[in-house]
């Protein structure tokens, strides 16, 4: 199952975003790959390194792939942290 | 030895004077053993117990970063406990550790490898590669059975200075103990400038490898405001910064200099801005930022939790106004137990007092009871309540109404209670045009100048591409404040500004003379705007915002500005 989902978080993959993206990763029984939508390489949305080393910035769009029984729900929440901007203080 | 000076990039606007405390995190480590040397079942398992000391002293950094800086700052702890779990780098350092290398060595080789590889990225790749660092040096320690440098007990009078501040480091100095930071690297928008703008610490990153040259022990006097480290400053240099560090702070009311009092208060976006505030002499709050009760948490915050969050704000100000603004969240701000709508435009959309009254209703009656108790529980008179985004006459009203509703309530629940001064922000070109009719129903008006000029100018404030446009300098800005100031004279009606431009001692002079009753901003900028008010005259300050209000372009309100002072 995959997903293709624009970036809008103005920090990009880094920071809080980052953080929670693979904090949901690791939460539901899914094996979960992410890469930018212009390429066919995926890294483990389950590691911090390989998800900030992505680089990826604000505006981008990234695929989402998702193996396992929480398929869906993992995309639709992952979907929902890239696709919600930061909270403003 | 003869007063030299190194240049850095200043972050606070505050002057310390004190000695060289270097800060050296102990990496160091002595050549491992022969590999066959190494029994790698043994390593492997003081490597998983390093792992959870970490975490655990990770987790309580977290907490105590949360409590004294803020929410958003100790979520940078979330990051190093992802890479401190992070699959690829426990698998690296498993496979070091099979190949012959005891667990220390071959945390240190695996992370620094990442490290060299982030860095090499470029941007904003970087701060990752800190991150990586603060893991790294965190596990060898663990492991080395390091002792750790508490920073949060230095000699007082301390100035720290290191190669690099990590958000763990930073979070445990103590402003009152310490004079100041500086560090080799960083720039304004690290994460140790950030922390030293919330703990109202004199800072200075950037320095660079000169800084090694400072030995422990040398006097220095830190200029976070110039970005200057004055190396042993003569008595002269001394005196100077400890005079500007007493200048800084002025307790009681400042007035100009020809006898108008304007009141300098705080803008506190969580509980740990309190001290602060006090600290650099505020005479109370002038916004109160109600959201962060309700952010980051699973459910919202009870009533007593918030009377109890009130009080300590009164309580705090003995003698000060506190204005708590009500909840403004809206489409932009995620909150997991509220059911925000995704909205095309959010800042334009169900956000601040729309959301009050409409779907959040029972929240807002929550705030109320605790707003109203709180009023209730000390001298009353001193809480202000304010509520944003206000367009419509129609909205003040139904707010009014339940505020009455809700102390009918208490009344009849024989609970203690006092209705508040009622105030609204004025923040969106609608209420400055209709900043007349409001005047007769509410006790004041507050300025909220980042979105005034935001809507003002239809320039959304975190968009690089348009802030010249969205710049509070803009005249159609400076005349929507003008006329509030103008519809609220005659009424009973005081005016407030709150917002970055309250927190410019640069624009004093130009908001005394527009005729601002208060001014609120981030205490660290308090001192500064008070200084800047004593040394206001009226007449002249008035002649400057006629002039000001005469021009025509942003530049030219700049120019005027400028050669005025």
């Amino acid at each position: 199952m995959e997903r293709i989902v624009t970036v809008v978080p103005e920090d990009g993959l880094h920071a809080r975003p980052a953080s929670k993206f693979v904090e949901t990763a690791n939460e539901y029984d899914a094996d979960v790959q992410l890469g930018r939508a212009d390429t066919d390489d995926l890294a483990p949305a389950a590691s911090m390194l390989a998800v900030t080393g992505l680089g990826v910035s604000a505006g981008e769009d990234v695929r989402l792939v998702a193996e396992g029984d929480d398929a869906e729900a993992v995309l639709d929440a992952l979907e929902d942290i890239l696709s919600t901007p930061e909270a403003e203080h | 030895m003869a007063e030299r000076t190194l240049s850095g990039i200043g972050v606070t606007p505050l002057s310390g004077v004190g000695k060289v405390v270097w800060y050296r995190p102990d990496a160091d480590l002595s050549d491992p053993p022969a590999p066959e040397d190494v029994d790698a079942e043994n390593e492997l398992a003081r490597f998983d117990e390093a792992r959870s000391v970490a975490e655990d002293e990770l987790q309580a950094e977290r907490a105590r970063t949360a409590e004294r800086v803020g929410e958003e700052e100790a979520a940078v702890f979330d990051a190093h406990v992802q890479f401190l779990n992070d699959p690829q780098i426990t698998d690296g350092v498993t496979d070091a550790i099979e190949g012959g290398l005891p667990a220390e060595h071959a945390v240190q080789e695996t992370f620094t490898g990442f490290v060299e590889q982030f860095e090499s990225m470029g941007g904003r790749m970087g701060e990752r590669a800190d991150d990586l660092r603060d893991i790294r040096d965190r596990l060898v320690r663990v492991l080395s059975d390091g002792e750790r440098v508490d920073l949060s007990s230095l000699p007082k009078g301390s100035v720290v200075v290191a190669e690099r501040l990590t958000p763990s480091d930073t979070a445990q100095l103590d402003p009152k103990r310490v004079a100041g930071f500086v560090t080799v690297t960083g720039g304004r928008t690290s994460h140790a400038a950030i922390f030293a703008r919330s703990l109202a610490l004199p800072a200075i990153v950037g320095v660079g490898d000169e800084l090694e040259s400072i030995e422990d022990g040398t006097e220095v006097v830190v200029d976070g405001d110039a970005g200057d480290l004055i190396v042993n400053p003569d008595d002269d240099t001394k005196a100077a910064a400890t005079a500007e560090a007493d200048v800084h702070v002025r307790t009681g009311p400042a007035e100009t200099a020809d006898g108008v009092g304007i009141e300098v208060a705080a803008n506190v976006g969580t509980l740990a801005d309190l001290e602060p505030a006090v600290d650099r002499g505020a005479d109370g709050i002038g916004l109160f930022r109600s959201e962060f009760l309700f952010l980051d948490r699973e459910t919202p915050p009870d009533e007593d939790e918030q009377f109890d969050a009130y009080v300590d704000a009164l309580e705090s100000f003995e003698h000060g106004r506190v204005v708590v603004r009500t909840l403004d969240i809206g489409g932009d701000k995620p909150v997991p137990y509220l059911d925000l709508p995704e909205e095309e435009n959010p800042f334009l959309g169900e956000r601040g007092i729309r959301r009050s009254l409409g779907p959040d209703a029972s929240l807002f009656e929550t705030q109320i009871r605790a707003l109203l108790r709180a009023a209730g529980s000390t001298d009353g008179t001193r809480l202000s309540v304010m509520l944003p985004l206000v367009t419509t006459l129609d909205e003040l009203h139904e707010a009014r109404e339940r505020f009455e509703s809700v102390a009918s309530d208490l009344a009849e629940e024989g609970l203690a209670h006092e209705v508040p001064e009622f105030g609204i922000m004025i923040e969106t070109p609608a209420a400055a045009f209709m900043a007349d009719r409001f005047a007769p129903h509410v006790d004041f008006f507050s300025i909220g100048t980042n979105d005034l000029a935001q809507y003002v100018m239809a320039a959304e404030r975190g968009n690089e591409r348009v802030s010249e446009l969205g710049d509070y300098r803009q005249p159609a800005v400076l005349h929507a404040i003008d006329a509030t100031v103008a519809a609220a004279d005659g009424h009973d009606c005081w005016v407030g500004m709150c917002g970055e431009m309250a927190g410019d001692p640069d624009l004093t002079e130009l908001l005394v003379g527009l005729g601002l009753d208060e001014l609120s901003m981030s205490a660290v900028t308090v001192p500064h705007v008070k200084a800047a008010v004593t040394e206001t005259n009226t007449g002249d300050a008035e002649a400057l915002a006629a002039n000001v209000l005469a021009a025509d372009t942003k530049d030219e309100v700049t120019n005027i500005l400028t050669s005025d002072q």
